[in-house]
């Protein structure tokens, strides 16, 4: 059962995570510096605030025009467990399955900064218990499943190096919230 | 039910399947390329996903563009483990002053119709114009093509443009994407593939179809494909690319959405300051002043890019006050440009003519960081405020041909009102 509980942490529409949560910008800066500093522009003292497990939970476009592995990297480390946002930028999605990011298309509406929010992809579904908010969310195709079950596209690979997919069994081990860039 | 060219691609790599939009698919991989911005990232995945054989690595182009010439240790330092893995493994190797890695792929005979390419840049959709499936992908991705020759892919689906008629003299495809940013917006293609077909595609030559698929990205698209013709067959022919397996759609395939493009009643565009999808028609914006003109980028650096700047500003200079910086693509095309007197026209003329890269695109190349209150207009591909380094100063996007046309005058100008700004390319024969 993949099933992801935590606090909700809002951002807006069309965050570019290659610009607010990279080094693209900063050329010899570490991963740890820029998780301190990540999404400061449009939400001061946002990693300060976020704790190992909480749900970014954002609006349209997440990951805008952001093509960068790095930062979903640097969200694994600020201990992000899941994305629950309207859409994805393309690149982005892809990124966060290739290394067991949770990524969920869900509407946020009516979702507070620092709800309880439970994020169910075997499910498919999104709960906001003490609001009463409960969604749908699309389901992901088997292969993506089995991706992000392994923890990402590399120990996926790593356990099946010719691509061999299973769809996931009924109960999975949740993907570790934290991995080594 | 019919197949769109992705579709169609997409299946024939992944076990000669019948591929639906929405499926997802592993599929053989013709070619891939890894550049200097992500290198150093991909390299630790390579390290990470520890195959003890890479054998796709002979099928792999590494670039050294963005960072050319490297300005920090930083981008020193992984050129030279990029050359060490280029060496170790027998990848291809594209150094500093050789070009940009969207242009160097095709020159270099690496691709052909019907090819299934993937680059970690989002401009890997530039390969459309070949007839083959580009896309963009990440370090994680490419280990596991350089490891095991596949890679998982969603089928996307495909929005269908036709472009009815033939663009005006002066209107270039870079006035068609910055229209189709304009009607769609931003991302607004997101997750789809875009076949791009129509009379005015089959009369564009093969730079400007380059240029028509390459900013597609910035639509967000996955790829952007057109239909080869004699013209790509010959191209490919003369840079002893692999025979071509062309790929066309169905006649019935399935669009989620098709548009239509009146080619010949479109004026030049520009994208204004900040938002590449602020798109006007450039009448609307002429009395707007500039101090930059920047030519080149995967999107524009291209001989005929150069060649429209020549054909305007040759024999002239540049207005007072503005700096021009000319970037060609490649090797190829700055020695092509130097042969047929470009460089010296446009240095003559106030252009300042840089060895081929990235160049002016983003700041991150250490090329050209912009001063408070400086305006450019520039043929790159993307306008976001602080794109040159500095949040106090605007970036105007257009063709070549409309950046020349406004270094000379001072502001942005329609190059169809000055001399030499409705020159055509000759059709080149098969």
């Amino acid at each position: 059962m993949n099933m992801i509980r935590g606090k909700a942490r809002l951002l807006g529409d069309d965050i570019n995570t290659d610009l607010h949560c990279s080094s693209k910008y900063h050329p010899g800066r570490d991963n740890a510096y820029v998780a301190r500093h990540a999404f400061e522009q449009l939400a001061p003292g946002f990693a300060g605030r976020f704790g190992k497990g909480d749900v970014i939970v954002a609006g349209r476009n997440f990951g805008n025009n952001s093509s960068r592995e790095q930062a979903v990297h640097i969200l694994r480390l600020m201990g992000v467990g899941a994305i629950v946002a309207t859409s994805f930028g393309r690149q982005f999605f892809r990124n966060c399955i290739n290394n067991g990011l949770l990524v969920v298309e869900c509407d946020p509406a009516g979702v507070v900064e620092g709800d309880d929010i439970e994020v169910d992809l075997g499910d498919g579904r999104v709960a906001i218990a003490a609001r009463g908010i409960v969604r749908e969310a699309p389901q992901l195709p088997g292969e993506v499943l089995a991706i992000l079950a392994a923890g990402g596209l590399i120990p996926f690979l790593k356990a099946h190096p010719d691509w061999q997919v299973q769809p996931p069994a009924a109960s999975r081990q949740p993907p570790a919230t934290v991995q080594r860039s | 039910m019919g197949a769109t060219i992705a579709e169609k691609i997409l299946g024939s790599h992944a076990g000669n399947r019948t591929a639906r939009a929405g499926d997802v698919v592993v599929a053989g991989v013709d070619f891939a390329m890894l550049h200097d911005g992500r290198a150093s990232n991909a390299l630790k995945r390579i390290e990470q996903l520890g195959a003890k054989k890479l054998p796709f690595a002979s099928r792999t182009a590494f670039v050294a563009d963005h960072y050319s010439p490297p300005p920090h240790p930083e981008a020193a330092n992984i050129h030279r483990e990029m050359r060490a893995f280029a060496d170790q493994h027998g990848a291809v190797l594209y150094d500093v002053g050789d070009g940009i890695c969207h242009q160097v792929l095709p020159e270099g005979g690496h691709l052909t119709c019907g090819d299934l390419v993937v680059g970690t840049d989002t401009h890997s959709t530039t390969y459309g114009a070949f007839n083959a499936f580009g896309t963009g992908v990440e370090g994680t991705d490419l280990s596991a093509v350089m490891m095991t020759g596949k890679l998982w892919f969603r089928v996307p689906e495909t929005i269908r443009v036709d472009l009815k008629g033939r663009l005006q003299a002066g209107v270039w495809a870079k006035d068609v994407t910055l229209h189709m940013l304009g009607r769609l917006g931003a991302e607004g293609a997101n997750y789809k593939a875009i076949e791009y077909a129509g009379p005015a595609v089959a009369a564009m030559e093969i730079d400007d179809r380059m240029t028509l698929a390459n900013h597609a990205a910035e639509l967000g698209a996955k790829a952007a494909l057109l239909e080869a013709d004699e013209k790509t067959f010959a191209w490919l022919k003369v840079h002893g690319a692999r025979a071509p397996r062309p790929v066309t759609a169905d006649a019935d395939a399935r669009y989620c959405q098709r548009m239509e493009i009146d080619a010949a009643r479109l004026p030049p565009q520009v994208a204004r300051r900040h938002h590449i999808d602020d798109v006007v028609g450039v009448p609307e914006v002429e009395k707007q002043r500039i101090n930059y003109a920047l030519i080149g980028t995967c999107t524009n650096g291209r001989l005929d890019d150069l060649r429209q700047a020549a054909q305007i500003l040759k024999g002239k200079r540049i207005a007072r006050g503005v700096r021009m910086i000319v970037t060609p693509a490649s090797r190829q095309v700055w020695l092509a440009a130097a042969r047929e007197g470009l460089i010296e026209a446009l240095t003559a003329a106030g252009a300042s003519v840089e060895a081929a890269g990235c160049g002016t695109c983003v700041n991150i190349t250490g090329h050209l960081i912009t001063g408070d209150g400086d305006v450019v207009i520039s043929s790159a591909n993307r306008n976001f405020k602080g794109r040159l380094g500095n949040d106090n100063s605007e970036i105007f996007i257009g063709s070549a041909a409309t950046v020349a046309a406004s270094a000379l005058t001072g502001h942005i100008t329609d190059p169809r009102t000055v001399d030499g700004g409705t020159w055509r390319p000759a059709s080149k024969a098969a």
